[in-house]
């Protein structure tokens, strides 16, 4: 079990993630201009990959990534005898929560190298956040989550998200609302268990 | 006539589909889905209801994030027509989200309703 802090982004992992293919192409560009300044299939291949792996790195690398980790831990979790009685894969965050043994693990988007375990008795408190906001008939979210404060850290689930806002009443958000209230419910009578 | 009455059975699920009469509602009970938010799948079987569905009074002890089912039993007064409505929601605060509905025409559910009102 692991005493130390939440962790949710790796500073080094992020920073290489977007400055990585930026140092590729000025590497690959200043190449190109030292050993091909006459162009040719060299001068091509140094000035055109280095960009269009960038676009493909950024676009596609961290949901592999991410995808691949949650895979891992949820077999790591397993040989461990960590009972998945709840998990939740949110976009930036996955959560599984064992309710028997009353442990919590982590996995974050930006952090994906470092698997959180941890009792779920050192959460303070957990909520739901359902973004409503504006009055009347602009009433409405677009994002709906679940909030957690581990050792003074929150962490935010989100449930749903859109870039529209959505009436209080869809189906979108009382989906979400419904998902975020039921972690929270698990969270706390895990909570309860334990003690 | 017969036809606009044929039309407007098709938006009233409380009219018989023969005789398109006003029909009579039998019985009505709560029951809970054991099936967790985001993952509902439709059943037509009713067996699949029978095995699963969990008999509650009212839609708070439904635990949250779980579907709820109101069972309708509807008689045509006029032909005598039995349909039974199956009405699947998921129960959000105080609102609740529509999900599907099922009927069964032939009494499929009739035995488990009356052991569940013994219950």
């Amino acid at each position: 079990m692991e005493n130390k802090k939440i962790k949710k982004i790796n500073f080094v992992y992020l920073l290489g993630y977007i400055f990585g293919p930026v140092i590729l192409c000025a590497i690959c560009f200043t190449l190109g201009m030292f050993i091909c300044p006459d162009g040719g299939t060299m001068a091509v291949v140094l000035f055109m990959c280095p960009p269009l792996l960038s676009m493909v790195w950024w676009i596609c690398a961290g949901r592999f990534l991410f995808k691949r980790k949650k895979k891992a831990l949820e077999k790591e979790l397993d040989e461990q005898g960590f009972s998945r009685n709840q998990t939740f894969y949110g976009d930036g965050c996955m959560v599984v929560i064992d309710t028997n043994k009353g442990n919590m693990a982590l996995l974050f988007f930006w952090n994906p190298f470092e698997k959180q375990i941890f009792p779920v008795s050192r959460i303070e408190k957990a909520w739901v956040d359902d973004g409503r906001s504006g009055a009347g008939f602009l009433e409405g979210s677009s994002r709906v989550s679940f909030l957690f404060k581990v050792d003074g850290i929150t962490v935010r689930v989100n449930t749903f998200t859109s870039n529209q806002r959505w009436r209080m009443d869809t189906d979108y958000i009382l989906t979400g609302i419904s998902k975020a209230d039921m972690m929270v419910k698990v969270i706390e009578d895990a909570k309860k268990k334990v003690k | 006539m017969g036809l606009f009455k044929k039309i407007g059975s098709i938006f009233h699920d409380d009219w018989c589909r023969k005789c398109q009469t006003k029909m009579e509602e039998k019985k009505r009970q709560l029951y809970m889905l054991p099936m967790t938010v985001g993952h509902y799948s439709s059943h037509s079987d009713a067996n699949y209801y029978k095995k699963n569905l969990i008999k509650v009074n009212k839609k708070a002890d439904i635990p949250v994030g779980k579907y709820a089912c109101g069972i309708i039993k509807y008689k045509c007064p006029k032909c005598g027509y039995k349909i039974t409505k199956l009405s699947i929601f998921l129960p959000v605060r105080e609102q609740e989200k529509y999900e599907d509905s099922i009927y069964f025409e032939n009494g499929e559910l009739d035995d488990f309703i009356r052991e569940s009102e013994r219950a």
